[in-house]
Parts: structure tokens; C-alpha cells; sequence
């Protein structure tokens, strides 16, 4: 399967020179006071301020006290970390066609950029997420910071299954419901669901700060339309229903210009939300992703 | 166009069977997608697809197996024959009587034969031939070979038989050769434009009418009378367009009866009176003076033997007993007739039954420890089912594997079985068994029953070691064998009544006709011609003979002797005075074609049909392979 090609030596060799790049400052800001500004935190010195009445004095500055008489209290840079969230869609929709193996190309690339991630060891984590039953299944590993802890990934990438429908908003509410600070999110998904779902979850990402990122996977056989030629019965993996078609030239013209039009679709939208978009279409563009459309997605060498 | 093997058509159910396949793999498979929403812009379905989707894997493989179908069945083309290349040609002889006449120093037969090797040595070489005849039945005297050596043996080897050819084994002689580029056919007369034109396919065919109109006398008929009753009297035919002198002679058991000059008239048939015959005996009736066809020279008749033959009548109805004794010695007034109760017989024992009878007829009954020649019987108990084998001694022994089965209310009698297809209904009977008759016996007359109108034998006769037996079925009380209105139910008892009577070693048969004999081993036959035949019995001990020359035949096994003599007529055949063929002369190898649109040759087309199924199922094989590594082998 692909997303074991995410685990190869030879695989990650190419990546141990990637470094993830982060559009904000480490330390976040809101309105005029930065908040990374936490007194006590981190060894870098900033800054001075006069001292205003209920600071802490460990870090009154005695020496310039003594020489001009002044009260200062010294400021450090906060010390913090960018949290790297990397969600795969893991709805039966990633299973067909079985081969395209389009869920192995999701998790390969999600693994990938969670071992670019760990490069400035950010806490990485990586999220499934499917309707199972009616209710939203969010699968998540825990943080993990370092390069040597990589390989703890791979058991949850390993055992992944696909099923159940594809609900983005609902796996973001999820998400969200964790609380943890804003940081980076990463979206592999399909995106064949209802337009309002993934604006809607995109947005809410945006809305709380994070920075998305968007990966649209399509396998090669569904974004090319090349299925068996003849007359067929269709049938949603997600949700069942069924319809006759013909698969020929038609169709498969067809089916190529709804994937383009989907594809717009969440590039238009991401765009206008300071979101980033790359596509990998096709298992077997799995280099070719990684070679040209990792600077889109803030990967820096 | 045509086919060698047409019944190996039947492999084209397997067309059938991929349709089926074809029809079920165009029911709309299922496939699974990851969402609908691709297919919304993709086209419906239409009519048009659902009948006539273009398939190449359907196409080629129907292609394929048609091909390998009519390649099996034997398809074959008819092309212009190449000369030199192979042509085949059918030499087919008429081997009727009229063949066998005089044509000068030979006889038309003599004069085929040359007319054929003037064929063949003429042909170029490389060409084929076989050699076909046909009188009674056809027969492929020589398949068709290019080994002229043997072909030209086998020519010689012909021999005219005395018989009629018959139209219907012309015409399968002519289905026989019709593979042929040419077919030469070699006959005496015309032959009917119907007989061949719907056998010949696209053959020519080529008509050597032999011979020329020549005068011909025949015995035509020979009537022994009664010795020192009633006169006999033979016929005498003239089949010549001029008067004929015949030296006419009669014999009785070699002593002579008649020797006379007789002058015929132009196609006239003459009466000869003679007799009353001092005894009975073997009587033969000859022309002496030579004619075209020896054949129909001489005639036998048997008369019949003032012998005192003994005949006992048993059945337990005395009316019974009386009709069939006034029927036998209506068959042959010598005849010493017994009529006893079957009860009275039992009771006089030994005495009565040590007495050898010539015929013993039994109705309703079967008496035990009766000694006869022969065994008729009437209207014969039930058999019982699920009993051994019946006693050495009993009736049933000489019955092998005849069983009674049930009794019938009634039936309609038919003589014989074409007869009542044809002409429906003649008597109807009573009373009648329903019998399971054994292969040994021949049935001669059926009945028709029921509603549905089924068919079950009620006369049947034959001849085992054990002795000659016959059975009638029907019970013939309340005088039935005497009523005007059912006639034939007499006919039957007097025709199985005279076969049963015949003299068992001396037999006079029309030539073509079959002859059962008993015969406890291997019988050695002596046919006219001197040459020698050895017949085996069957698992009945019974020989069959079947006389095609005309003359004597004798029969020999194991210390038994009989005379099989084959009388020999037939009007149309032993006339030679036949009308020409419109297109051709009376010479030597003056041919007419029947059907010749030119000379065609059958070219078996199975190498090509071969060749494009081969060809069909590697395009099929690149198919797959190109369906199979652009969508994977499940989708294939």
C-alpha cells in the first residue's frame, strides 16, 4: 500500500532537509499587545519596560535600577511552539476506486508533512475522521516533537480504514472542541461532499486561527474518468445510492470536468480565506507532490 | 456451398450458450465509485445502447466459435475444378438385370466398364475417382482414391445382379458421389429427371446411356396346378418390338413336361397350358433359346406334394375346431386333419402326442407333449409373468421370448403395417392378445387399438432350430374366419398356414427378397455363380440370405440341406426396348448432361474457417490483455 512508502529510509531521506514553513510569528499576537509576551517564559531577552505596579519582580532589572535609579522590569521572548494538526478524510469515498488506493496516497502524504513538521520539533499530530453510524469518529494520535518519535505514526497510519460518509464540518467541530491553541491545520481530503460542508469547516479552521492548509487527493482513475467502457450500475460508496451510466469518451470527459470544477471550487474558496490549496491527483503523483507542490504549501528547504 | 458433417451443426448451441453468457454479462454490472457527484454530467443511458452495444470480445469469440462450428460440420465450397489439380470424379454403375444383357460380344455392363476406363485414361493425371453402384441399394465399390490400379479392380469387379435398379438407390448413389467435380453415370436407360435432380447438389452429372433397343423374352410367371387335378400354365413375355421364336421347356424334378417352339408377336405375352402334373415336386419353366437377359429365362414353382401331411387342431371350442379344419384342407386337400379338445387330448395322453405332426395349431390353449413340425397359435393364453423358464417339453419352448401380455376388447386389423398408414382400417376384430413378439419372429400383420390408436403386432411367423412357429393374436370364434366382412383375418390364417407347411428344405423366393433360415452353426451358402459364402447364425440360430442372382442357391449346416431357388421378373427392367435419353444416341459414350453447369470441385473450407477462428481469439487475446492492464484482470 502507498502510505508505507511514508516509512521507507529512501522516502524520508528527501525530506530530512525540509522545514515546514509557519506564516505567523511563533509568538501570537492580538490587537497591540502580544500575548506571547508571558513574563517568566523563555530565555531570550526582548525588551525593557518601566515597571507598572503588580509585575513581577524576579524580573525587575536591580542592575539598571542602581545605575539610573529606575525601575525596569526585562521582557523575554515566549519560547512557544506551533501545533501541527494533519486531518485525513478517512470516509468510504477514499476507498474507490480500490485502485487508486487513494487513502494510501492521503496517508503518505499527511505522513510525510508530519515528518517536515517535526523538523523545528513542533508538536505534530495526525486526525482521521468518518461518519460511522451517525456519529463523527475523530481519530487522533497524540503530539508528538521529535523526528525520533516518527515512527510512533505508523501504527495509526498503518490500521486506518476507510467508511462511513464524509463530513468535514463536523469532524472540524470536533476539532475545535479541544481546545488547543492555534496552530496549523492540515486538510487531505477528497473534498466530495456538499460545497456548504467544507466551506463551512474551512472557515470555522480560519475563523479560530489556524493556519489551513488544503490537500486535495483524487485518485487517477476517478480524476481521469477512465473506467471499463460499457453500461453500468453505480452505486455511492458513501451513501448507497445508485444510477445507470455508460462509461466511454462521454462519460469520462464528464467526470473529468466535474473533478476540475470541484478542484476550483475549494481553490477559489481557499484562496479567498488566506487558505493554501494543493491538489495530488493520482497515485502515482506522489513525487511529483512532493517536488512541486510542497513551496505551495509552505514547505521550505 | 454445403456441409460434409451437417449433423455436427448441432456444436452451434454453443453460439447459443455464449448469446446467454453475453446477455447476462450486458446486465448491467455493478460498480462502486467513491461519490455520484462525478457522474452528474456523464450521459444516460439509451436505447441504443441497450441493444446494440458493440462488444469485440462478444464479436470475435461468436466469430471464433462460428467458424470452428461450420469448420467441424465439414463446410465445404464448390469452385471451378482445376484441370490436373485433383478433380475427383464418381463413376456410378446402374447394376440392374438389364445390365447384364448382350450387347454383342459383351454386355452393357462389359460396355460400362470400357466407357469408364476410357474416362480414366483420359483424365489428366493426379485426377480421383471413386466407384459407386446401385441396384437394390448403393454402394461405394471403391472410395474415391487416386490409385487408379485400384480403381480400375474394382471396375472389373462389377457384376449386374438380378434385380431392378430402383430409382430411390439411384438417387442415393447420386447424394453418395455429389462431393465429386464430375459424376459419370453409367445405366441402360434414362434415368428419372427426378431421381437425380434433387440429389445432385451442384455436381455434373453426365449420362452414358449403354446398349442399344434389343429384343428380350422373360418367363413371367409360373403356376405348377394341382398334380392330377388341375392344369399349371406359365407365362411367356415378349419385350422386343419384333416377333420372337422361344424354345420353351418345362420339367418336374428334372423329368420333362413341356418342350415346345413358341412364336411371339411383337410384345405379346403368351399363356402356356400344361399338365395336370402326375405328382408334385420342383417345377421349372425355361428358354432355352438364348436372349439378352438370361436372368429371366427360367422360373421355379413348387407343387405341391401329394404327401398326406398330419395336422392336429386342438382348441376347447368344437366351431373353432371345425372352421379351422375346413380352412386347412382349403390350404391343401391332403392334408389328414385332427381336431381334438385340448382336455381330451390331455387325457388320451402319450399315445396321441408321441405322434409326429406336420403342423400342430392350438387355440386358446397349449397343450404339452405335442410332437409337430410346426406351431400355430391362435389367440394363446396370458403368459405368467414372473414364472421361469418354461419346461422343455411345453408349447412356450418353441416361443422363445414371446409373451402374451394382455387381452384387447377390440382392435381393427390391418394387413400390414404400411398398408394401414396408408389405407386405414380393413377388419374388425374381437377379441385380441396383445403380444410382445420376439426379434426372431417377423411380423406380418398389425392391429391398431385404442383411441390414440396404437399399433401391436397380431400376426407373426418364424423359424428357429426348435421348428417353425407362428402366432395369431386375434381369437377367431363365432365363425370369424368365414365372415365376407372380415376377409382378411382368413388371409392371415392361410398365409401363416402355408409358410408353416412349406417344405422346409427347399425354399423359391423372389431374388432380392431375404430368406430366414434355422441354422445351428456356421452355414456355408453356394450361390449360382459357384463361388462360396460362409453366414453365421445370430444368437437365435437363424441365417439370413439375401439371393441378388438368380438361380440356386444351397445352403449347408451341420448335416442340414436346403435349396434357396431365385426366381427372377420384373416387367420395367427386363424390358431393354426403353425410351433414349432426349440428348443422348444409343452409342457407346454418347453422354447427356442432366445437371451440368460446368465442371465444379468441392473445396473443404476447414483450414480457413480454422485460420479465422484462430485469428478471432488472438484479436480476443489482445483485447483482454489491453482490457486487463488498463482496468485490471476483475474487470475482465
Amino acid at each position: 500500500m502507498l502510505e508505507a512508502r511514508a516509512f521507507e529510509p529512501e522516502f524520508l531521506k528527501k525530506l530530512d532537509r525540509l522545514v515546514l514553513g509557519i506564516k505567523r510569528a511563533r509568538t501570537v499576537r492580538a490587537g497591540n499587545r502580544t500575548l506571547g509576551r508571558v513574563q517568566g517564559l523563555g530565555v531570550e531577552p526582548e525588551n525593557f519596560r518601566d515597571y507598572t505596579a503588580g509585575d513581577d519582580l524576579r524580573f525587575l532589572d536591580w542592575n539598571a535600577y542602581a545605575r539610573l535609579d529606575q525601575l525596569s522590569i526585562r521582557t523575554f521572548r515566549a519560547d512557544r511552539q506551533v501545533e501541527i494538526t494533519i486531518v485525513v478524510d478517512a470516509s468510504g469515498s477514499m476507498a474507490f476506486p480500490a485502485r487508486d488506493d487513494k487513502l494510501g496516497l492521503a496517508l503518505a502524504i499527511g505522513a510525510a508533512l508530519a515528518y517536515v513538521g517535526m523538523s523545528d520539533n513542533d508538536p505534530v499530530r495526525m486526525a482521521a475522521f468518518a461518519m460511522r453510524r451517525g456519529e463523527m469518529r475523530l481519530e487522533l494520535t497524540p503530539f508528538y516533537h521529535r523526528r525520533e518519535s516518527y515512527l510512533e505514526f505508523k501504527p495509526f497510519v498503518s490500521a486506518l480504514k476507510c467508511g462511513g460518509e464524509t463530513r468535514i464540518g463536523a469532524a472540524v467541530d470536533d476539532l475545535l472542541h479541544h481546545r488547543r491553541p492555534a496552530g496549523i491545520v492540515i486538510v487531505i481530503s477528497d473534498f466530495l461532499v456538499s460545497r456548504t460542508d467544507y466551506e463551512d469547516a474551512l472557515a470555522r479552521l480560519a475563523i479560530a486561527r489556524h493556519e489551513v492548509k488544503a490537500v486535495h487527493v483524487m485518485g487517477e482513475i476517478e480524476s481521469s474518468g477512465a473506467y471499463p467502457p460499457g453500461l453500468y450500475r453505480v452505486r455511492d460508496a458513501e451513501t448507497g445510492a445508485m444510477r445507470e451510466t455508460v462509461f466511454g469518451t462521454e462519460s469520462a470527459q464528464a467526470c473529468r470536468r466535474k473533478v476540475e470544477e470541484i478542484s476550483a471550487q475549494v481553490r477559489e474558496f481557499c484562496a479567498a480565506r488566506g487558505a493554501v490549496y494543493t491538489r495530488a491527483f493520482g497515485a502515482s503523483s506522489l513525487e511529483t507532490f512532493f517536488e512541486h507542490e510542497l513551496g505551495a504549501l509552505g514547505v521550505v528547504r | 456451398m454445403g456441409f460434409l458433417e451437417p449433423r455436427n451443426l448441432v456444436w452451434a448451441l454453443a453460439l447459443g450458450v455464449l448469446v446467454i453468457i453475453y446477455l447476462r454479462s450486458r446486465s448491467r454490472p455493478t460498480l462502486e465509485v467513491s461519490s455520484l457527484m462525478l457522474f452528474e454530467q456523464a450521459p444516460a443511458p439509451s436505447a441504443r445502447v441497450h441493444h446494440l452495444r458493440l462488444d469485440w470480445l462478444f464479436w470475435l469469440e461468436a466469430a471464433g466459435l462460428g467458424a470452428l462450428v461450420l469448420a467441424i460440420a465439414g463446410m465445404y465450397a464448390m469452385a471451378p475444378a482445376r484441370a490436373g489439380g485433383g478433380r475427383s470424379h464418381a463413376l456410378v454403375f446402374d447394376l440392374g438385370a438389364a445390365m447384364s444383357a448382350r450387347e454383342g460380344a459383351s454386355t452393357r455392363l462389359g460396355l460400362a466398364r470400357q466407357a469408364a476406363l476410357k474416362i480414366i485414361a483420359e483424365a489428366p493425371a493426379g485426377d480421383e475417382f471413386s466407384v459407386i453402384t446401385y441396384a437394390l441399394e448403393a454402394q461405394v465399390a471403391a472410395p474415391q482414391s487416386a490409385n487408379l490400379a485400384v480403381v480400375k479392380h474394382a471396375i472389373g469387379s462389377l457384376q449386374a445382379l438380378a434385380v431392378a435398379a430402383k430409382p430411390a438407390a439411384l438417387s442415393a448413389a447420386i447424394i453418395r458421389a455429389r462431393g465429386s467435380a464430375e459424376i459419370d453415370l453409367f445405366t441402360d436407360r434414362a434415368p428419372p429427371e427426378r431421381a437425380i435432380g434433387g440429389a445432385v447438389g451442384q455436381a455434373a452429372v453426365r449420362v452414358h446411356q449403354i446398349g442399344h433397343d434389343d429384343g428380350n423374352l422373360a418367363v413371367a410367371e409360373l403356376d405348377p396346378g394341382l398334380p392330377d387335378s388341375t392344369r399349371g400354365r406359365a407365362i411367356v413375355r415378349n419385350f422386343s418390338r419384333a416377333p420372337q421364336l422361344a424354345d420353351f421347356a418345362i420339367d418336374l424334378d428334372g423329368n420333362p413336361v413341356l418342350h415346345q417352339p413358341l412364336m411371339l408377336a411383337p410384345r405379346e405375352q403368351v399363356i402356356v397350358p400344361f399338365g395336370p402334373l402326375k405328382s408334385g415336386g420342383l417345377v421349372r419353366a425355361r428358354i432355352l433359346s438364348g436372349d439378352a437377359i438370361a436372368a429371366d429365362n427360367v422360373r421355379w414353382a413348387l407343387a405341391r406334394s401329394d404327401a398326406r401331411g398330419r395336422v392336429l387342431v386342438l382348441s376347447p371350442d368344437a366351431e373353432v375346431r371345425g372352421d379351422l379344419a375346413r380352412v386347412l384342407i382349403a390350404v391343401d386337400p391332403n392334408f389328414q386333419i385332427e381336431t381334438v379338445d385340448p382336455a381330451s387330448f390331455a387325457r388320451a395322453g402319450g399315445a396321441v402326442a408321441a405322434r409326429p405332426y406336420a403342423l400342430a395349431v392350438m387355440h386358446d390353449c397349449e397343450v404339452r407333449g405335442v410332437a409337430a413340425a410346426s406351431t400355430l397359435l391362435i389367440f394363446p393364453p396370458l403368459s405368467h409373468h414372473g414364472t421361469a423358464a418354461a419346461p422343455s417339453d411345453s408349447v412356450r419352448a418353441k416361443f422363445p421370448g414371446l409373451r402374451v401380455e394382455a387381452t384387447l376388447g377390440s382392435a381393427t386389423m390391418n394387413a400390414g403395417l404400411a398398408r394401414a398408414q396408408s389405407a386405414g382400417a380393413v377388419s374388425a376384430l374381437d377379441a385380441t392378445r396383445v403380444l410382445e413378439v420376439p426379434q426372431w419372429m417377423n411380423v406380418l400383420d398389425y392391429a391398431t387399438h385404442g383411441s390414440a390408436a396404437a399399433v401391436t403386432p397380431i400376426v407373426a411367423v418364424g423359424e428357429i432350430p426348435a421348428g417353425r412357429a407362428a402366432v395369431i393374436a386375434f381369437d377367431v370364434r363365432d365363425h370369424l374366419l368365414f365372415d365376407p366382412d372380415r376377409l382378411d383375418a382368413l388371409l392371415a390364417v392361410v398365409n401363416v398356414t402355408r409358410r408353416l407347411t412349406a417344405p422346409a428344405n427347399i425354399r423359391i423366393v423372389p431374388t432380392g427378397a431375404f430368406v430366414t433360415l434355422a441354422s445351428s452353426g456356421a452355414a456355408q451358402v453356394e450361390p449360382p455363380d459357384g463361388s462360396a459364402v460362409t453366414l453365421m447364425p445370430d444368437k437365435w440360430g437363424r441365417v439370413e440370405l439375401n439371393p441378388l442372382q438368380s438361380g440356386r442357391y444351397v445352403v449347408e449346416a451341420k448335416g442340414s440341406r436346403t435349396i434357396v431357388l431365385a426366381n427372377y421378373y420384373d416387367a420395367a427392367e427386363s424390358d431393354l426396348a426403353q425410351p433414349r435419353a432426349p440428348a443422348a444416341s444409343s452409342s457407346l459414350g454418347a453422354s447427356a448432361p442432366v445437371s451440368a453447369p460446368g465442371p465444379k470441385q468441392v473445396f473443404p473450407l476447414a483450414l480457413i474457417l480454422v485460420a479465422i477462428a484462430l485469428g478471432a481469439f488472438v484479436a480476443e487475446s489482445i483485447v483482454l490483455v489491453s482490457h486487463a492492464s488498463r482496468w485490471g484482470t476483475g474487470h475482465v
